[in-house]
């Protein structure tokens, strides 16, 4: 009597978890992949460098994992950044028209990377003062970028496409170190800098408190204004790297078409991963696997040999699944609690 | 005459009243850009004429209508991103059924249910499975682009001719180039204009949206008996609505299907409606402001135009709007929110209580 009651509980808390149901799709779609096409999940080895697919979606979840790690500490203060695409064409068009005036040595290459970084935190710690210091929601505060971002980026190159070469620019997209794309090594980097500097300090906790209480934060002694702050220029800066690994490779600055969308991506990745939009709780964890599927989506479609085009509406329907799965309604309608629970609230 | 010249101190008195203070920024705005229009501009001819406001409602009826739909969304507090793409699918469903033959009556009809039906899926999402608005619409906007791409990835030209006729229909007044038209599209806006306008400002569910606004999840309104939850459902159909019948008076004015257009088109309407004076955290907004909002946005295009700048300007410039409007709320709102407590500064607002 007891055990089966306790596989159930279990059975329930492991659902719960906020990572289920987006692991569970992961893992689906994988095995989907896998078994429509025997070769999907092969790594080989080739000049000492890693290739095969999963390797290739490593290397383009990068892009969602930067935007989204950022977005998420955002996002868990309460706001938003709807920017970030904006930010990745501004990044890309200033360190692309930067190689373009210097020439394509390593040192430039170095230099235009920093420049390009130092841009977007610019970016983002206008944003940062937009939403904490003249108090703008940051939906409007960010869409203000998000609208004339594309503008300054065409600015930048002169309503060109500038194209320019530098190996050593270029291989931050597509190099390799140790065998490991450069793109995925970058990621873990910055994965791991933001995983302790959030979770092995009180950084994270303090985000967290901004965003469920902001009243109760403060009168704890929550310095909010200087956090969110810093959040919004964090999300600035890692929008900055993404668009450079994002861009890297084609080596053209194309201020109309870089990183469109992706902001979208970028919340749909942090939502995916279970963090709310009302912020609070985060899970940097969510933002991975969050990033993997988005990933992995995109990649199914073309195993499929589905239209590429297509692709939108796969997302949109594992975003409205997990979304619903995670729904309290839908569960409590599912597992035919609802008269019960109803009662428990009553009483 | 007697009831305009007791009209006219009463409009006054309302242009400063706080709480259409927003809107009156946004008007002020408008005739700031028509002046400056009308000394920059006039050489041959006067900038103002009938011609320029013909062509701005030619140009922009369909995002009047959207940021209509848009008005009732944002006073609850929510979003709709889905507009844009709802656009794109509106049009493309409606090329290629024409170029199956399915009659014109029927064609029109579909294309605007096709919005309602996203709108619906939103709502429902939004009110009974408690997903963000703002997921629920990206879900819904994600899968109106997949839609769109199914349909086709091809533009589709109409060559039908009684929609050829309907697109083609107009009303001329004047003679030569001071020629001006009234065409169906807007017409069409402004009769969506006025429902919205009823609609939201002298009914009952009116008064409800505007409580939804008010950031408690409408608990407030129905502890008032008002009908909450349906409520909600029913902005984002009213929203989809407007995005299917401006797909439709898109689709008159480009004349065909195509499944990149309207990416960004929400931006375009949220953007409008907040010019408008709305705001986004719900509880305020105005249909008659967010009109004077798309009004704005349209002149701004036209000045950038005859300015001869470069297209991208556009961007950078209705960027720096937008932060102006916004600035601009902040200000009007701490004010208010400043007079709300007792009194502490010393001088006291004369203006009626909001």
């Amino acid at each position: 009597m007891n055990a089966p009651n306790n596989v159930v509980a279990n059975l329930r808390r492991l659902t719960r978890h906020h990572l289920f149901w987006p692991v569970a799709a992961l893992v689906a779609l994988v095995l989907a992949c896998g078994a429509y096409s025997p070769g999907f999940l092969d790594v080989t080895v080739a000049d000492s460098h890693l290739f095969g697919q999963p390797v290739d979606i490593l290397r383009q979840s990068v892009t969602p994992l930067l935007l989204g790690l950022g977005m998420c500490l955002v996002i868990a203060t309460g706001g938003i950044d709807l920017s970030v695409g904006a930010v990745m064409a501004i990044s890309l068009a200033v360190s692309l028209t930067f190689i373009d005036a210097n020439g394509p040595g390593t040192a430039t290459a170095l230099t235009a990377l920093v420049i390009g970084l130092i841009t977007a935190l610019v970016i983002g710690t206008f944003n940062g003062f937009l939403v904490t210091v003249l108090g703008i929601q940051p939906f409007i505060a960010t869409m203000i970028l998000m609208v004339a971002g594309r503008g300054v980026a065409m600015l930048v190159t002169k309503g060109q496409i500038t194209t320019t070469a530098s190996p050593a620019f270029k291989s931050i997209g597509s190099g390799f170190v140790l065998g490991v794309p450069t793109p995925v090594v970058i990621g873990a980097v910055v994965l791991a800098i933001v995983a302790v500097l959030v979770r092995r300090t009180a950084l994270g906790m303090l985000v967290e408190s901004i965003g469920i209480n902001r009243e109760a934060s403060r009168l704890a002694g929550v310095r909010a204004t200087g956090l969110i702050w810093t959040v919004y220029a964090i999300c600035g800066l890692l929008a900055g790297l993404a668009g450079i690994v994002y861009g890297a490779p084609t080596m053209a600055a194309d201020a109309n078409n870089i990183g469109l969308m992706k902001e979208l991506d970028a919340i749909m990745v942090v939502v995916l991963g279970g963090t709310k939009l009302d912020g609070g709780k985060f899970s940097l964890a969510g933002v991975v696997v969050g990033s993997l599927l988005l990933t992995t989506i995109e990649r199914a479609v073309i195993i499929f040999h589905i239209p590429s085009q297509v692709t939108p509406l796969f997302k949109a329907l594992v975003l409205i699944v997990v979304c619903l799965a995670a729904s309290e309604r839908l569960r409590r309608a599912v597992t035919g609690l609802l008269p019960v629970r109803r009662l428990q609230e009553a009483s | 005459m007697n009831a305009l010249l007791t009209a006219v101190p009463q409009w006054g008195a309302r242009l400063r009243d706080p709480r259409y203070l927003p809107v009156t920024g946004t008007l002020v705005a408008l005739l700031l850009i028509l002046v400056v229009g009308q000394l920059r501009y006039t050489e041959k001819r006067s900038f103002l004429s009938m011609k320029l406001f013909s062509n701005l409602l030619v140009d922009n009826s369909y995002l009047l209508v959207l940021a209509v739909g848009m008005t009732f969304v944002i006073i609850t507090g929510g979003i709709d991103l889905s507009v844009g793409a709802v656009v794109a699918l509106v049009g493309l469903t409606t090329a290629k059924l024409l170029i199956a033959g399915v009659p014109l009556w029927a064609v029109l009809a579909i294309g605007v249910l096709v919005g309602s039906a996203f709108g619906t899926l939103i709502g429902v999402m939004v009110q009974y499975f408690d997903v963000q608005p703002f997921i629920a619409s990206l879900a819904a906007m994600f899968l109106a682009r997949g839609l769109c791409n199914v349909v086709s990835v091809e533009s589709l030209g109409i060559k039908h001719e009684g929609f050829a006729e309907l697109a083609s229909w107009k009303l001329k007044f004047g003679e030569g180039r001071e020629s001006w038209s009234i065409n169906l599209s807007m017409l069409v806006a402004f009769a969506v204009l006025a429902v919205a306008f009823v609609i939201l400002h002298h009914t009952r569910f009116g008064r409800t949206v505007y409580g939804l606004g008010a950031g408690d999840g409408g608990t407030a309104v129905a502890l008032m008996g008002l009908r909450a939850k349906s409520t909600r459902v029913w902005v984002y159909v009213i929203s989809g609505t407007c995005a299917g019948i401006a797909g439709i008076l898109f689709t008159l004015y480009t004349k065909s299907g195509f499944n990149l257009t309207g990416i960004g088109m929400e931006l375009d309407a949220i953007a409008a409606v907040v010019i408008g004076g709305a705001l986004l955290t719900g509880g305020g907004g105005f249909v008659l402001g967010s009109a004077a909002g798309v009004l704005v946005y349209g002149l701004l295009q036209v000045v950038i135009a005859r300015e001869g700048l470069q297209s991208w300007w556009t961007k950078v410039l209705i960027g720096v709007v937008l932060l102006a409007f916004v600035l601009l709320q902040r200000a009007l709102g701490t004010r208010r929110a400043r007079r709300r407590p007792v009194p502490v500064t010393p001088t006291p607002q004369v203006a009626a209580p909001a």
